[in-house]
């Protein structure tokens, strides 16, 4: 297990490096805006734009940018001799929309963008799974019928859509009904504990409407196709309480996917949801995204990219030792 | 052409960002000449008027766009303005509602201009004081250090070279320290002394209003700007400020907070300052933010809200919102190679455009009304330029699209059939204005070929960049750095200002004559002379048709129930130091 453990960490840090050369290439090498002309200002001349250039860095070749890139980011001295590494700060460099240091923005708005992620899960666990196991438990019934036509509405209404929709009548300021806080009320935890529920409760509503559909349906699926094996059939016959068999044995097995999902889900989010963050306000590192895609700004794109894949690696981790604690059939070595 | 709602919210953030190369600023309003201008804005019913307020209170700020830069060496973009003039003095500014005038803010009187032209000398005040830390009264080498840091590469400023670049002694390239300028003199604590290389004294003087005149004292910012960028930037509430308010909290994802100046005096200030306290947040979708604006009570909106939010406020709630005129978009005809040399299929190319159906896609008149010649409303020169009808020229007043008359050009002139390439933007609403303008001049059986690309793609690649020029670039825009000539035609038409990167003259009209006209307009200090100056050297650019000026553009501005909102008509976005609370 330890083995695996650290290879798969091995192979993060690999990928790590792969996805950062592939922004890098993408980003750099085929911008969509050149950062020297957009310092270069009014009625740049040629010697200008290369003197800016050369001030950035960007007069090097590729190979030699991403170097010194990945030198800054890295948390340890790549200039060093030999063990032990001298460990500093990493540098993502800034935005040059703004002038803000990236790293110390994504630091800054990291916990906006857990709270919003972890608050929205629970809400669509607590939404999805219990739906998931009625609607497979009363398949067919009226019950099960009407959570999968919400549960389809769900998935289909763009998250973007929803948020405004939901602002537009339920938020205090512009709703009309006076339910939730509105837009831009976001208060760090640190701050206040109740304002920062409050400012958060329409957002996770919005952003888990369709996670928990989309759990609530494959849980059904998942659910369905487990009760008709054999064990549950044994179990039944065993004369164990019905409740006892769905939760202790079918919901057990169906609900392995879910981890799956789950996980990834949750890395994606950390990443950023820059459509809710955006409809919301939520100074957080989708919204950051947005701007940075918004604007060009190739520092900030860089980072918020960097920043989804370490959390949706660690995440797929993080999946693949839970699987072994929930299925016991899955061992690793 | 600064950074405004103009390209920010319309045009696209991206493309602006990438033209800072053009335009600047702002745009004013009004009607006027001489130097000046009057007024103001149109349709809404919210007054706007700078009258007597009453002290105190919050007043709070939203806005989708989040801020750029609030270092004033840096700083140019219109809602990045809004918070530097309220905490900021540079030499010059404006009155909100007289943008023709330059008022004396940090100087104590009009700047004077050598009869060459090739010295301005400016007095300062000897009792504007720093806010704390730094506590002491602002000296003329304050503004030297301050326009000096410009041309450093730790403070990119956008304009610099632009407007500052004819000062004795500037560096051809940003330096790594603050250079100094030999051409910038303080033979005393209050005199300043700018020596330049040619007779561009009447329109520095103009530039002093430009927010890189702030002063910035320098044993307080140099150790800020040795690092690069400047953390004079990165933590604008270390800054040193002269106006009537201070940046005490600040947040690159939030906004900023400001608070009274504890050293501003009053009586050195012709601004009121009526509000205790400006809370403005920053970011989210700018329909819930107009939204909420118009939901509340003491807030105001410093962007522009979406155009369907546009025309509900005015059908529903009219006394919340108003316009002013900002800037103004038009097709490019590229003057220098291809079919378009041609000057009679220009003017049939304008003659045949359906001007006023391209408005409509964009919120109709509302946001913007057809052009009949360059210089825009309320820029000096406007009112000896003709005015809204500008020079007679008949193939500039269709507004629906004359198809008789530019038959007749287009018979006049040596088409041949060949296809016109056009390059337009594929943000909406730009790809249905474009489909228009294609549509018309299909109509009269020219070719075109279009392409759509990203509207920072279309200036990065094409429009900027004269040797990829297309024939014909659809969606292109400009806003004026400050109200004068200059500013308006200078970049965008005068042959001296064609680029091989960021390029903004996108006709690259280069006519001798049209450079001459603008040359002697840019030297003449007389305002009289110089409005008339800039309405000769607009009529030559107009006969000249490099682009058709489809539309003089109109911001939105949307305010709360219970303030009573003051617009800076130079910058058409809210003056915080004049409005106040109902």
């Amino acid at each position: 297990m330890l083995s695996y453990v650290i290879r798969r960490l091995v192979w993060v840090v690999v990928l790590l490096f792969l996805v950062s050369a592939v922004t890098f290439v993408i980003f750099y090498a085929l911008p969509s805006a050149d950062p020297a002309k957009l310092r270069a200002g009014k009625q740049p001349t040629a010697a200008l734009i290369k003197s800016i250039r050369h001030q950035l860095g960007l007069d090097k070749s590729l190979p030699e940018q991403y170097r010194v890139y990945m030198a800054k980011a890295l948390p340890f001295d790549l200039n060093g001799k030999g063990f032990p590494l001298r460990f500093k700060t990493p540098d993502l460099g800034y935005s040059y929309q703004n002038s803000q240091p990236v790293l110390r923005e994504l630091r800054q708005r990291l916990p906006a963008t857990i709270s919003l992620t972890l608050g929205a899960v629970v809400v669509w666990l607590l939404i999805g799974i219990p739906i998931g196991i009625i609607s497979a438990v009363r398949r067919r019934s009226i019950l099960d019928r009407a959570t999968m036509t919400g549960a389809l509405v769900a998935i289909s209404a763009p998250v973007y859509w929803l948020g405004l929709v939901g602002l537009y009548f339920f938020s205090s300021d512009i709703g009309k009904i006076h339910i939730f806080d509105g837009a831009g009320s976001y208060t760090p935890i640190s701050d206040n504990v109740s304002h920062w529920f409050g400012s958060l409760l329409l957002p996770w509503i919005v952003l888990a409407a369709s996670f928990a559909a989309f759990y609530a349906r494959l849980l059904r699926s998942n659910m369905i196709e487990v009760m008709t094996e054999d064990y549950i059939r044994t179990a039944r016959a065993k004369g164990l309480p019905e409740r006892r068999v769905i939760m202790r044995h079918a919901l057990r097995s169906a609900i392995t996917p879910i981890v799956t999902v789950l996980g990834l889900d949750i890395g994606i989010l950390l990443g950023g949801a820059l459509l809710t963050e955006r409809v919301f306000t939520i100074p957080g590192i989708g919204l950051y995204a947005y701007q940075g895609i918004s604007n060009a700004d190739l520092s900030v794109v860089q980072g918020t990219v960097l920043l989804a894949t370490f959390f949706i690696v660690v995440a797929n981790l993080i999946v693949d030792l839970v699987y072994a604690v929930l299925d016991p059939r899955v061992r690793y070595s | 052409m600064r950074m405004s709602r103009l390209i920010a919210m319309t045009l696209g953030v991206a493309a602006m960002a990438i033209t800072l190369a053009a335009c600047g600023s702002s745009n004013n309003n009004s009607s006027s000449s001489g130097g000046g201008s009057s007024s103001s804005s149109s349709s809404g019913g919210a007054d706007i008027a700078p009258t007597t307020g009453k002290k105190g209170g919050t007043i709070n700020v939203q806005s989708s766009e989040t801020f750029e830069h609030l270092d004033p060496g840096q700083s140019y973009f219109q809602v990045d303005y809004v918070v530097v003039y309220a905490v900021d003095r540079p030499l010059y500014s404006f009155k909100p509602d007289d943008p023709s005038v330059a008022q004396p803010d940090l100087a104590s009187g009009p700047a004077q201009v050598s009869a060459d032209g090739k010295t301005v000398t400016v007095k300062i005040r000897d009792n504007v004081k720093y806010s704390p830390p730094v506590n002491r009264t602002v000296k003329a080498a304050d503004v030297k250090y301050a326009i000096e840091r410009g041309f450093s590469a730790h403070v990119p400023s956008g304009y610099a070279s632009a407007y500052f670049g004819q000062i004795e002694g500037v560096p051809s390239a940003p330096t790594n320290s603050v250079p100094n300028i030999s051409g910038i003199e303080t033979p005393d604590d209050t005199t300043i002394v700018f020596h330049l290389k040619s007779n561009f004294g009447a329109t520095l003087a103009k530039a002093l209003s430009l927010p890189l005149t702030v002063p910035v004292p320098e044993e307080y910012a140099k150790s800020m700007d040795a690092h690069n960028p400047s953390t004079y930037d990165s933590d604008p509430t270390k800054q040193a400020f002269t106006g009537p308010y201070v940046i005490s909290k600040f947040s690159p994802s939030g906004g900023v907070t400001l608070t009274r100046n504890p050293n501003w005096d009053a009586s050195t200030d012709y601004r009121p300052a009526y509000a205790d306290k400006i809370v403005w947040k920053t970011g989210g979708d700018s329909g819930v933010v107009g939204r909420q604006t118009l939901a509340g009570t003491n807030t105001l909106m410093a962007d522009g809200p979406p155009a369907d939010l546009i025309k509900q406020a005015y059908q529903n709630n009219k006394d919340q919102i108003e316009f002013t005129p900002l800037g103004s978009r038009y097709v490019a005809l590229n003057t220098a190679k291809g079919p378009l040399t041609d000057l009679n299929l220009r003017k049939a190319i304008i003659a045949v455009t359906n001007k006023v159906a391209m408005n409509l896609v964009r919120g109709g008149s509302l946001i913007g009304v057809p052009g009949t010649h360059f210089l825009t409303p309320g820029q000096p020169g406007f009112d000896e330029a003709g005015g809204d009808k500008g020079f007679g020229l008949d193939y500039m007043n269709t507004p629906t699209g004359n198809t008789v008359l530019a038959k007749s050009y287009l018979k006049k002139s040596g088409y041949k059939g060949e296809t016109l390439t056009i390059v337009g933007a594929k943000e909406d609403p730009a790809p249905k204005s474009t489909a228009l303008l294609v549509s018309s001049l299909n109509s009269i059986g020219i070719k075109t070929k279009l392409i759509q690309v990203p509207q920072s793609t279309m200036y990065s690649k094409f429009c900027g960049v004269p040797k990829n020029s297309p024939d014909i670039c659809a969606t292109v825009g400009w806003l004026p750095d400050f109200p004068d000539g200059y500013a308006n035609l200078y970049v965008p038409f005068d042959g001296k200002a064609i680029t091989a990167a960021n390029n903004a003259n996108w006709p690259q009209l280069n006519d001798p004559k049209v450079n001459a006209a603008i040359d002697k307009a840019t030297g003449e200090a007389d305002q009289s002379k110089r409005n008339q100056d800039w309405a000769d050297a607009d009529k030559l650019i107009s006969e000249d048709a490099p682009a058709v000026p489809w539309q003089w553009s109109k911001d939105a501005e949307l305010e709360g129930t219970k303030i009573h909102g003051v617009i800076d008509l130079w910058n058409s976005d809210w003056n915080l130091s004049f409005s106040f609370l109902k």
